[in-house]
Order: C-alpha cells, then structure tokens, then sequence
C-alpha cells in the first residue's frame, strides 16, 4: 500500500490506493484526464457510432452467410453481455452462438439469466466446464502466492476457451459486452494484473500447484493480441461503444422484458469474483473495485461523484452474510476456514515477484497506440 | 439463543445451518445440564417411535426436558418423530410417549387413501391454519411442507390443533399447546416456508 | 393436497458430476457443490445424488462430499452408492440427507434392507432398480454396476419383494433410456405400479416438460426424477443447471 497522504480525485472517485495515481494542479487524476483526452474524443455513441457498428454488422452477416451462427458472443450472464445479446439480434439482426464457460462458481442468477436470455432470443447455448479439480488447485496456488489478482484462473479460462473455440470452428467475430459507458476507468495493474499472462500463470502453479494442468486452457498475449486478429483474422468486437449504454436503463428494460435477475454488484456472476473483489481485495490488499467501477459511471454522467461517495462508506462485502460467504469458498476449494483465514492474513506479494511477460504488454500498449490501433484507459 | 437437543436422533447439522445463516445464536444441547439453561428448545427425531424413546431415555435427560417444559414453560418445537413423541403412545410401538400433549400417534388408515401411493406420506404437501399463532406468520399454505412419515399425531383435544393436512383424512400436520409446538413435516428441508417457521419459532 | 415430486438426479464420478448415456461415456458437468447450491436456490422439490464410482471401485461413500452437499439443501436430499451396512446409513442420515438410496447391496442382501430400515427408519430407505431390456424379446431384467452386471432378476418380482421387506420409495430406472432424452419407459412403470403402492419415482429418458407431464397424467402422485433435463441445454448439449416451472405444470391435468 501506499506511503503517500490518501487524496482522492475532485472529479471521480480514485485515489492513492492505486499507488501509481497522477494528479493534476485541480486535483483531477490521469484516470480522468486519459478519458477526457484520448478516449472521449474518439468515442462516438451518435450517427458516426451507428455508421461504424453497421458496417462491422454487415461483415459479419456476410461471413456468416449459409453457416449456423455469424459471430460468438461471451456470455457471463451480466447486465453488459446481457443486453449486448438482446441488441445484437434484436436490432443488429446477428446470429450469434452464445458462449458460456461454466468455471465452477455460477450464481443462481448467472444460470437463469443465461436460460432466460437465450431462451427467448431463441439462441443456441455452446457450454465449456473447465476441469473443477484443476481450477480448484491452481485458485489456491494463487491464493497460496499472496498476489491480488487471484481471480486470474477464472478470466484466464474464459478467454483462453473463447479464443480457441473461435480459432477451432473458424468464427471471424467474438462479441463481447466490454464497453467504455461503464468500464472506461480500468482496475489498476497493481490491483489486476493482466490475466492473459500465462507466463505467471505457470510459474504460480510450479510454485504452488499441486499436480499438473492437463485440462486447463492457457492462451498466451502473442497468440490472442496478434496472431489470432492478425494472422488468423479472428476479431473482437465491442458493439456497446457504438451506441447510447445506460446500465440502470439496460438492467430495468431486461428485469421488465425478460425476467431478469438483479445482482447486488458488478461481476457478482460468480461467486468466487463476488468474494474476490467485495472481500478479500478490499480487506487484503485495500483495493476496492467499487471506486473503479463507480469512476467510469461518474465519468459517462450515470452517476454523481455524491452518490458514489455515499456509497464507498458501507463495506462492499455484506458483514451479515460474509462468514457464510468465507465458508463456503473454503469449503469448496476443499480447505479450513482456518487455512483460508491464513492466506488472508499472509503478506502480500507483488505480481513483480514472479515471472512475467509484462514488458510485452508495454511494448506491445505502446505499438498498439502509436499506430492508432488501440485507445485503452490508463492502466 | 435456540437450543437443539442432541440425543442421538434426528438432523442436527440442519437446524445449525438454518439458524446460522439467519444470524440467530443456536447451541447443542447433549447433556441435562444443559437443558437445564436453555430458553428455547428444537426436539428433533427421525426414525421409530420405540427406539427414539429408547435414545431419549438413555441420554438422560427426559428429567431435564420435563422441568423445561411443563415446568418453567420454556418454549418447545418438536419436529417429525419429535412432535410424535410428545404423545402419550403410540401405535407403532409399546413405550410410553413424553405425554406433553394429550394425543397419541396412530397409523394411517389405507383404506382412506383413494389412490396410489399409500405409505409412507412423502413429499410436498398443503396445510391449512386450524388457529392463529404467531409461528405461522408469513407462511404459503399452498407452497406447503415437505412431509415424510408413516404415523401420525391425533389430538384428543381439537384445541390443539394448529395446523391440518389432507393426506386421505384431514389430519393434524401441527400442534400447540401453550409453550409447547409440534410439526410433523419437515422445516428445515422445506425451503423458505420451513426457514420462515423456524425463524418464527426464534422470535416467539 | 400431495404433489408429484420432481428431482434432478445427479451423478458424480471421480469427484465430478457427469452425465452419461445408456450409463456409458460420462460427460464431465463441473463441481457437485456448486450444483446443488443452485438448485437449493431454485427451490426444487427434492434431490437424488449418485456415486457411481463406490460399488465399483469396493468403497464406502464419501461422507466429506455428503456432508457438503446436505449442508447446501434445504431440500430433503436422498444419497446413493456404495452403501453396504447399517452404520453407513446412520451415519449419512446424521450429516444431513433425508433418505439412503440402495441397489447392487439390496440384491445382494435383502437382509440389508430389512436392518438398514430398523437403523433409520423405514421410510428413509430407497430402492433403485436400474432395468435394462435384454435378449430377443427384449425381456427387463434388473442389472447393477452401472448396467454392466445382469442379475436375471424380474423388475417386477423384485420390486414386490422390497416391498413386502419394507421400504420407503422405489426408484425405476431405465438404462435403455437414460440420457437419451426420447422419453420416461411408462410401460415399464406401469408394470410395477401395478403391482406395489408403496411411494414410487420415474427415471430415465426425460428430455423435456411434457415428458414430465404425461407420466404425472398417467400416473398420478410419483415422483418424476431426470438427470439430462435439468443438467443439459440445447442441441450442443450445453451445460446449464435448470429446473421446470412448477405453475406451467401443474396448471395442465
């Protein structure tokens, strides 16, 4: 954590527990002065945006004519993934096939949203189960390695299993719901290091694995950030940025229309990222997801710097409910409550300690904007 | 503090559960001493008649459990063979019950039941409210309780009746007599009604 | 009024649950806990959980495993698989399942059922009869060790003779139709509702609501047990946990 005196950002709700925050003469940090500089003005929701998306449309309605499905779409069973389904063939006209990688924690919500979503779109349902004993082992060789980003096995899987479905059956289009409306300030390195680091990924695992990971999906950043789009031509595309994304408007539209499930939280999908961001990063490390998540809505107007402040007061994990909680994530890895308790309660290790292919996602952040290919928000 | 007595029957691990996720404080009881300091009591019991008698005889602490109940009048739930064994006898055996209450457990007369399958009762079935009583608040009659049992309990006072089920006969699905309360079905395996009664139970 | 009851039946195989066809080529479905976690909060009626591993391999059950599992239902919870005395079955109904399923040990020792029953009563004690149509005219005979062993027995005499020993529900299985979701075997059924009244429950073959619905119009109070149904979506066979809508069920009788 950091030494430096804890100031928090006049216009969002960042601060100084991202160590590595800048900010400016009026108090405003570099989450907020990257949005404003390079993301606003290249951001289009309006006729410019609508133009963009339509023609990216007709592509891939043109790639996937004659075949089952036009493009895949990840589908978590969030809000995001969620009403991008519902768009995609509602307004888009697409066919998508809706991906669903089931790593072992689904909500109950989760799994009716799925049904409920690609039941009355009349979509196809593609599951993948990763190996639960696998998953299991190396979640508690990461919660062993004392490293904040311990829900890396988890996004690790999921695109790791996309990319190689998408490569395997030879779809040009992966949908996905990420969009800048409510995602535009990014978690900070320090709090979620890239999860397509599987150079980490193995060295955690040699460390503190127990076996081998034979079933596991591992990608790795050259395969998915460059061969994949630019040998094998397989692209990403993020529709929600073409257009207006009012995340209350979305969610009531779906509990309304479709018989959507709320969630108490972003991410609360999966019961082990529910743990991870509103428990054991918060109370570990101090990092609360929350002030990244509420800074991208003050950012986009869906949200007042007021409200978000009022919020962050109560604790992002329920005190009435977390002992069970605590439990059952325990009991689930096949562990004590005790053993967990300890690894929360050991130091803290930086993802520096470990092996890593870091400098590649530098060079390649930096490649990737010089040529105009990438706007991401600081990191 | 709910206290679930410990005698060597019935599913203890369930009534933990439930109350520890309604943050309700709950201990085991496996002694008569510790009978002796509780404030509410849950008597659970699966199995016969006559050897849960027996159990409950060689634990000790039916001595205890008297001074509770008809005494000091603290609050009791009997649950499944634990409601039966608060009657006076039963058909299904030879011991005499706890006799808390004035009824006694009878089998369920096959030829009453108009269609198959006879016996045992099980699964999901109705109740309808025979009193008021703060126990069944916020309950769905119609979502009902999970039943699993071949005897039931018949009250030689109607008084006591609190809840009825039709399972050929209408008969008595629960009881009450002033501190002392009865179910033949079970809470704590009938999802929000079962957690909403034991919820009640703690808040009488 | 009593209700039918309808179960999802999970198999767990190597620590995971799997779904298999005609009880060959399990397909891996993920980590049991999670599982019934879900369905507890999809409220559904009861849950049947099989080891299909411990009458194989010679061993006991999981008791660790059970104790999880019971610990996420708010259901009564029914488990099977390697159960061999009466012991075992005390011991599993004090971790928190409601009932003991037995098959292979009640064949081959029908006295176990009988003590079995005087341990934890009766009605906590389930029969699974795994029947698998065999020969040239096509004859059901009742088999065990996941449909690999032929006993020679007659479902319905055998079904009779638990029966009359006393037990608490008799679960019909059809190997023939299991995972292939074409539809519950009601002959079958028929035969053996036929000739018991003791608590009975349908397996095998469901693939959809109405196949649920018609055994319930036929049959009357049972129980209605499917594994693919509630597990698998989709002509991809997508793995997805559900369960039915009680009202659209039960509305149609």
């Amino acid at each position: 954590m950091s030494e430096r005196k804890h100031q928090v950002c006049t216009n969002c709700v960042m601060d100084t527990t991202d160590s590595n925050i800048v900010f400016d003469d009026e108090g405003v940090c570099d989450h907020c002065n990257t949005f404003y500089k390079d993301i606003k003005p290249n951001w289009h929701t309006d006729d410019k945006g609508a133009a963009a998306i339509e023609a990216t449309v007709a592509k891939i309605k043109e790639e996937g004519k004659g075949k089952d499905f036009d493009c895949i779409m990840g589908m978590s069973g969030g809000i995001d993934s969620s009403y991008l389904l519902y768009l995609a063939v509602k307004k888009l006209g697409l066919r998508p096939l809706v991906f669903h990688v089931d790593a072992g924690w689904n909500s109950q919500e989760a799994v009716n949203n799925i049904e409920r979503m690609v039941d009355q779109l009349g979509l196809d349902l593609y599951t993948e189960v990763i190996d639960w004993e696998e998953m299991k082992d190396l979640q508690l060789a990461y919660f062993k390695a004392g490293v904040s980003n311990t829900d890396t096995p988890q996004d690790h899987s999921f695109f790791a299993t996309m990319y190689k479905f998408a490569n395997d059956h030879k779809v040009k289009y992966i949908l996905t719901g990420g969009n800048y409306s409510t995602e535009c300030v990014r978690n900070p390195l320090e709090w979620m290091y890239y999860q397509s680091d599987s150079i980490q990924l193995k060295d955690i695992y040699k460390q503190f694995g127990s076996g081998k990971l034979k079933n596991f999906p591992i990608t790795n950043i050259i395969w998915h950030k460059v061969y994949l789009p630019y040998v094998k031509g397989i692209k990403l595309i993020r529709p929600l940025d073409f257009m207006e994304y009012n995340k209350e408007a979305a969610t009531q539209f779906l509990v309304d229309e479709f018989g959507y499930q709320r969630y108490p939280q972003k991410h609360f999908e999966s019961r082990f990222t529910k743990f991870y961001e509103a428990y054991w990063l918060t109370e570990k490390f101090g990092y609360d997801t929350r002030k990244v998540q509420y800074s991208s809505l003050i950012l986009t107007g869906q949200m007042t710097r007021e409200e978000a402040l009022e919020q962050l007061k109560s604790p992002a994990y329920n005190p009435e409910t977390i002992k069970d909680e605590f439990e059952y994530i325990a009991t689930k890895l096949g562990i004590s409550v005790e053993e967990l308790q300890g690894y929360m309660d050991a130091p803290n290790r930086k993802n520096s300690d470990f092996k890593s292919q870091e400098s590649m996602y530098s060079i390649g952040a930096k490649v990737m904007r010089m040529i105009g290919l990438e706007k991401g928000g600081k990191r | 503090m709910i206290t679930i007595v410990d005698y060597g029957s019935g599913n203890i691990e369930a009534f933990i559960n439930i109350y520890k996720r309604l943050n309700i404080p709950c201990e085991v009881a496996s002694s008569p001493e510790q009978i002796l300091t509780a404030k509410k009591l849950v008597l659970p019991g699966v199995g016969a008649f006559d050897e849960t008698m027996r159990i409950l005889k060689n634990s000790g602490m039916v001595e205890a459990l008297n001074k509770q109940v008809l005494e000091n009048k603290i609050p009791v739930i009997g649950i499944c063979v634990g409601m039966q064994i608060i009657s006076k006898k039963s058909d299904e055996g030879e011991l005499e019950g706890l006799g808390w209450i004035d009824a006694q457990v009878k089998k369920f007369e096959v030829s009453k039941l108009t269609q198959k399958p006879h016996l045992p009762h099980m699964g999901w079935n109705t109740f309808k409210k025979e009193k008021e009583n703060s126990i069944l608040n916020e309950l769905e009659p119609d979502k009902g309780f999970y039943f699993l049992h071949t005897y039931y309990f018949s009250c030689n006072n109607s008084a006591d009746i609190l809840t009825s089920t039709v399972y050929g006969d209408r008969y008595t699905s629960a009881v009450n007599h002033e501190n002392i309360y009865g179910v033949q079905f079970h809470p704590e395996k009938s999802h929000s009604n079962g957690v909403q009664l034991l919820k009640n139970f703690a808040n009488l | 009024m009593l209700r039918s009851r309808i179960i999802p039946c999970l198999l767990v195989h190597n620590k995971g649950l799997v779904k298999t066809v005609n009880f060959k080529d399990p397909k891996y479905v993920g980590d049991p806990i999670n599982a019934v976690k879900i369905f507890n909060e999809k409220e559904v009626d009861e849950l049947i959980v099989l080891d299909i591993d411990a009458t194989v391999e010679k061993r006991g059950p999981n008791f660790q495993m059970i104790k999880n599992l019971a610990t996420e239902c708010r259901m009564p919870l029914c488990y099977g698989g390697g159960v061999t005395s009466p012991e075992q079955a005390k011991k599993i109904i004090k971790l928190g399942a409601e009932k003991v399923a037995l098959s292979s040990a009640a064949i081959e020792n029908p006295e176990l059922v009988k003590s079995i029953g005087e341990e934890v009563g009766v009605q906590s004690v389930v029969i699974i009869i795994d029947v698998k149509k065999k020969g040239f005219f096509g004859k059901y005979e009742v088999f065990t060790h996941n449909g690999k062993k032929s006993t020679g027995l007659n479902p319905i005499d055998f079904a009779e003779e638990m029966e009359a020993i006393g037990v608490g529900e008799i679960v019909i299985n059809s190997i023939d139709q299991e995972g292939t979701m074409k539809g519950y075997d009601l002959k079958l059924f028929e035969s053996i509702r036929k000739k018991t009244s003791v608590p009975l429950t349908i397996m095998g073959g469901a693939g959809s609501a109405d196949h649920i619905k018609e055994a319930l119009n036929k049959f009357g109070i049972i129980g209605a047990a499917a594994g693919s149904l509630f597990v698998f979506k989709g002509k991809y066979r997508a793995v997805l946990i559900q369960y039915l809508n009680k009202a659209q069920l039960f509305t149609q009788k």
